[in-house]
């Protein structure tokens, strides 16, 4: 039983069966009440078929609590069926004496990166299931030094896993698995806590493994950009499996999967709007080149002259302007004047976090913060509410020196509202409502107008009334973030700074989120700072983008502005949305088009233009 | 707090030391420790001084790197040869008021002062040349004999060598939620003794709850990987004694010959 190489083991109708075989699989979890007393079943998985060729990727989406998660426990035996059966290379997991085998042979790569890496160093995480497997000393180090390779880490090999970026980590975790020799690895949402570039990294790494290996590969994410490499896409709701099929099958159908929470990748859902304004292009569009390949085969070449002769020059804004500058007061702004800041100052390590920074930030604005993690946004977010106080420079509220000795610092969190990355993780009291209350409280307001607020920020963020008393920690995930960010709101704030309130959030979530932030700032007026990583929402809610990079601030303007010098933002390792791109694509196969469009929206309106020139 | 914990302190040199089993070191600080402690004369503690000098000459670690260490137990130091020098009965050199020194206690003081200093400068020394992970390793094979008396010498191990992967996010995790709070208006800086143990709460509630979170995930991501305790588990890397551990071994038990000797041959004539 030891032996969990899986060598010698004979596979019996492996060409036949596929690598996984899971048949009315049924999971249920027993739901427990505070003393621990069983209240009654939630069925997880309800009968759930799904056959896995090998060699193959394999997308499973689904919306936030959709069952995806814990299918994917039943491949590695973590779980065990209830009713029907789970086969992983025609070994069933029910079975205790095929348990290390599986686990071998259907190796797993989690969401957090932190979480999932057991060793102090590198190469001895990797080493970790090679040691528990028995390998022999010489052996584990071929294993190791191998897999590292093949991830792009060994360079890394003796370092702190600590040290390294979201991506890196990602990679070290699926070089574990590899070090196992598995023949399937099963990805949980192995992007949903990494920035673009961490993502992209462990993308190309999944379609190398797939490629180069054979291994094969499942997939589970709520990004729809990165399902479009799947051979085949199951979509998961309430423990069932609602659609399957290629993904140009599943993305035919828009509105059925924004139905289940989900989406469809960008181009896609262009040619679906533009279908629905009666300009029909297939369904089912997956990428920029279909798309154009599309454009050129419906327009009959009209438009299609190979070549940009004969294509006016795009309005270009020659100049960059900020559009807001002369109407913001300085009196009603938040102001910073030459911010330096530095981390271990003094030390060998250290490090200019904000480098000259001068910003004003005006009332009423809705302002999108974009760069790679380590660009300096935290820090930039934390001066805002004197969390953390300027090196050098200063910073001025309504015209007031935060560092004043006279200034009221309580006043400033409460007018200045910061709600953390994945803030439902400092909630702390025992119903969602005292929590809210913890903010107006500790700013000094009595009881009743503490609950008085709670009452309203609750009530802005949607939360329905039954959930006020229940326990934080009772509610589901997009729920949770929603309470969150009452606690910050019952402060009522002037300014509210949101990073990444988005985060692991399914699409759905995501954007119940946004809408949620546009509303307050629409309707109670409140400005709006959005810490972000996706340049789509950036571009769909936004009107002032500053983009920050290595401590700077490198740019500051309008969405059409910034979007505009894409290459530049390339080099900082971020992108345009991907519209921007399309269009740009567009216009160099000869349709004269704008090509600085930066919503779904635009592009679309620009198409039918070009394509109705009478209208 | 957590900052100051000097199990981290790892500074490399790659010296004879820092190349040495970690069995030998931890061995070696052993029996340097007990050889303080037990022996008392003069002779014993010039051995002693030799033997810890040459040892942080050859690890080439900065002394005052050893001296760090030293600032944890300053107060206990001072209190101890404070105590030692007044309450030590004996031939009286010199008083003052009701206080008086006696010849006695000057000597056990001094002592006592040196041996505490060796103490933390030798400790210093192994964490300082070896790898925490390195130092789990050489305390999990030592202590293997336990597991006779089924003591879980492996899982402890495990748990220490966690530990230490954990200790730098927790501390992360930490300070993302203090600042989180204080967005919310928390205070940790004012009020009296029982307001801010209060203040605590916010705190460390969701510390705790992120702490099992991430235990939860851990012992996942583990079992995932095949594991399933110490029994048939090999090690990528293995602890091999080399031939400079022989002769580390060898200069361990000469300074204790030594020591020993010193401490018979004093005593026999009396000299003590």
């Amino acid at each position: 039983m030891r032996d969990c190489h899986g060598i010698g083991v004979i596979r019996r109708n492996s060409t036949v069966m596929g690598i996984v075989e899971a048949k009315d699989l049924v999971f249920e979890y027993v739901k427990r009440d505070e003393e621990g007393n069983a209240e009654g079943f939630v069925r997880a998985l309800d009968g759930v078929n799904i056959s896995i060729k090998k060699g193959s990727i394999i997308a499973i989406l689904g919306g936030n609590g959709s069952g995806k998660s814990t299918f994917a426990k039943h491949i590695n035996a973590i779980l065990y069926p209830g009713e029907g059966s789970v086969f992983v290379d025609g070994k069933d997991t029910r079975k205790p004496e095929n348990l290390w085998d599986i686990r071998q042979e259907a190796g797993m790569v989690f969401q957090n990166p932190d979480n999932q890496i057991i060793g102090n160093v590198v190469e001895e995480d990797v080493g970790f299931g090679p040691e528990n497997m028995g390998i022999p000393t010489g052996e584990i180090w071929e294993r190791v030094n191998e897999s590292l390779k093949a991830v792009g880490m060994y360079a890394y090999r003796k370092h702190s896993p600590n040290k390294l970026s979201g991506g890196q980590k990602q990679r070290v975790a699926i070089a574990g698995v590899m070090a196992m020799h598995p023949k399937c690895i099963i990805m949980d949402e192995p992007t949903a806590m990494l920035d673009p570039k961490g993502r992209k990294e462990v993308i190309r790494q999944m379609r190398a493994l797939n490629d180069v290996e054979r291994i094969t590969v499942i997939l589970i994410t709520h990004y729809m950009e990165e399902a479009i490499y799947a051979d085949k896409i199951f979509v998961m709701d309430e423990g069932r499996v609602a659609m399957q099929g290629t993904p140009r099958e599943i993305f035919s159908d828009v509105e059925a999967l924004k139905k289940l929470r989900l989406d469809v990748p960008q181009c896609t859902y262009l040619a679906h709007v533009l279908s629905k304004e009666g300009f029909t292009l297939p369904k089912g569009i997956l990428t920029r080149e279909e798309f154009i390949q599309e454009m050129v085969k419906h327009t009959g070449g009209r438009f299609y002259s190979g070549s940009l002769e004969g294509v006016s020059e795009p309005k270009k804004p020659s100049h960059y302007t900020d559009p807001g500058r002369s109407k913001r007061d300085p009196r009603e702004s938040l102001i910073l004047d030459h911010v330096n800041y530095f981390y271990e100052k003094g030390t060998s390590g250290e490090i200019k976090a904000l480098n000259d920074i001068s910003l004003q930030i005006g009332k009423g604005e809705f302002i999108g913060l974009i760069g790679h993690t380590g660009s300096g946004k935290s820090t930039l977010v934390q001066h805002l509410n004197g969390l953390l106080m300027p090196g050098s420079g200063h910073v001025y509220f309504k015209g007031q020196d935060i560092s004043d000795k006279k200034f009221n610092k309580k006043d400033l969190r409460s007018s200045v509202g910061l709600v953390f990355q994945y803030p439902e993780h400092q909630l702390f009291e025992e119903t969602v409502f005292k929590d809210v209350c913890f903010g107006p409280k500790n700013t000094g307001k009595s009881q009743k107008d503490a609950e008085l607020a709670a009452f309203e920020a609750l009530r802005a963020v949607g939360l329905p009334e039954e959930y006020y008393y229940s326990s934080p920690f009772e509610l589901s995930g997009g729920q949770k973030r929603r309470a969150a960010i009452a606690g910050v709101l019952a402060m009522k704030p002037e300014i509210l700074i949101l990073d990444e309130p988005t985060a692991g959030l399914d699409p759905r979530g995501r954007d119940e989120i946004l809408d949620l932030i546009k509303d307050l700032h629409e309707k109670q007026g409140i400005t709006i700072v959005l810490v972000s990583h996706s340049m789509e929402d950036v571009a769909n809610y936004v009107g002032r983008i500053l983009v920050m990079d290595k401590g700077r601030i490198i740019m500051d303007g309008d969405t059409r502005h910034v979007f505009m010098r894409y290459k530049e933002l390339e080099e900082m390792g971020l992108s345009a949305p991907t519209v921007t791109y399309l269009m740009h694509d567009l216009r160099d196969r000869g349709f004269d088009i704008d090509p600085y469009v930066t919503t779904i929206d635009e592009a679309k309106r620009e198409i039918m233009r070009i394509l109705s020139p009478g209208i | 707090m957590l900052r100051d914990i000097t199990l981290g302190q790892y500074y490399d040199t790659r010296s004879v030391i820092h190349e040495l089993d970690p069995r030998t070191k931890i061995t070696g600080t052993f029996v340097f420790i007990i050889s303080l402690f037990i022996f008392r004369s003069a002779a014993a503690v010039i051995l002693a001084t030799l033997f810890l000098v040459s040892a942080v000459l050859l690890s080439k670690v900065p002394f005052s790197y050893m001296l760090r260490g030293m600032k944890s137990i300053f107060f206990i130091l001072i209190l101890t040869v404070v105590l030692n020098m007044f309450l030590t009965p004996g031939i009286t050199v010199f008083s003052f008021w009701i206080f008086k020194i006696t010849d006695e206690g000057l000597k056990i003081a001094a002592f006592t002062a040196i041996r505490l200093i060796y103490l933390i400068i030798g400790s210093s020394l192994m964490t300082l040349t070896t790898t925490p992970n390195n130092l789990t390793d050489g305390l999990e094979s030592l202590m293997s004999p336990l597991k006779i008396f089924k003591v879980p010498v492996h899982e402890v191990a495990m748990m220490m060598s966690i530990a230490l992967r954990f200790i730098p996010i927790l501390m992360e995790e930490t300070d993302k939620i203090m600042k989180a709070q204080e967005a919310r208006g928390a205070d940790f800086d004012s009020g009296n003794v029982i307001e801010r143990a209060k203040a605590l709460v916010p705190i460390l509630v969701p510390l705790f709850v992120s702490a099992f979170r991430r235990a939860n995930d851990l012992a996942l991501a583990m079992e995932a990987r095949c594991y399933r305790g110490g029994e048939g588990r090999t090690k990528m890397k293995p602890l091999v004694y080399k031939k400079r551990d022989l002769a580390a071994y060898a200069v361990l038990f000469f300074y204790l010959a030594l020591v020993i000797a010193s401490g018979i041959l004093l005593s026999r004539y009396g000299l003590a």
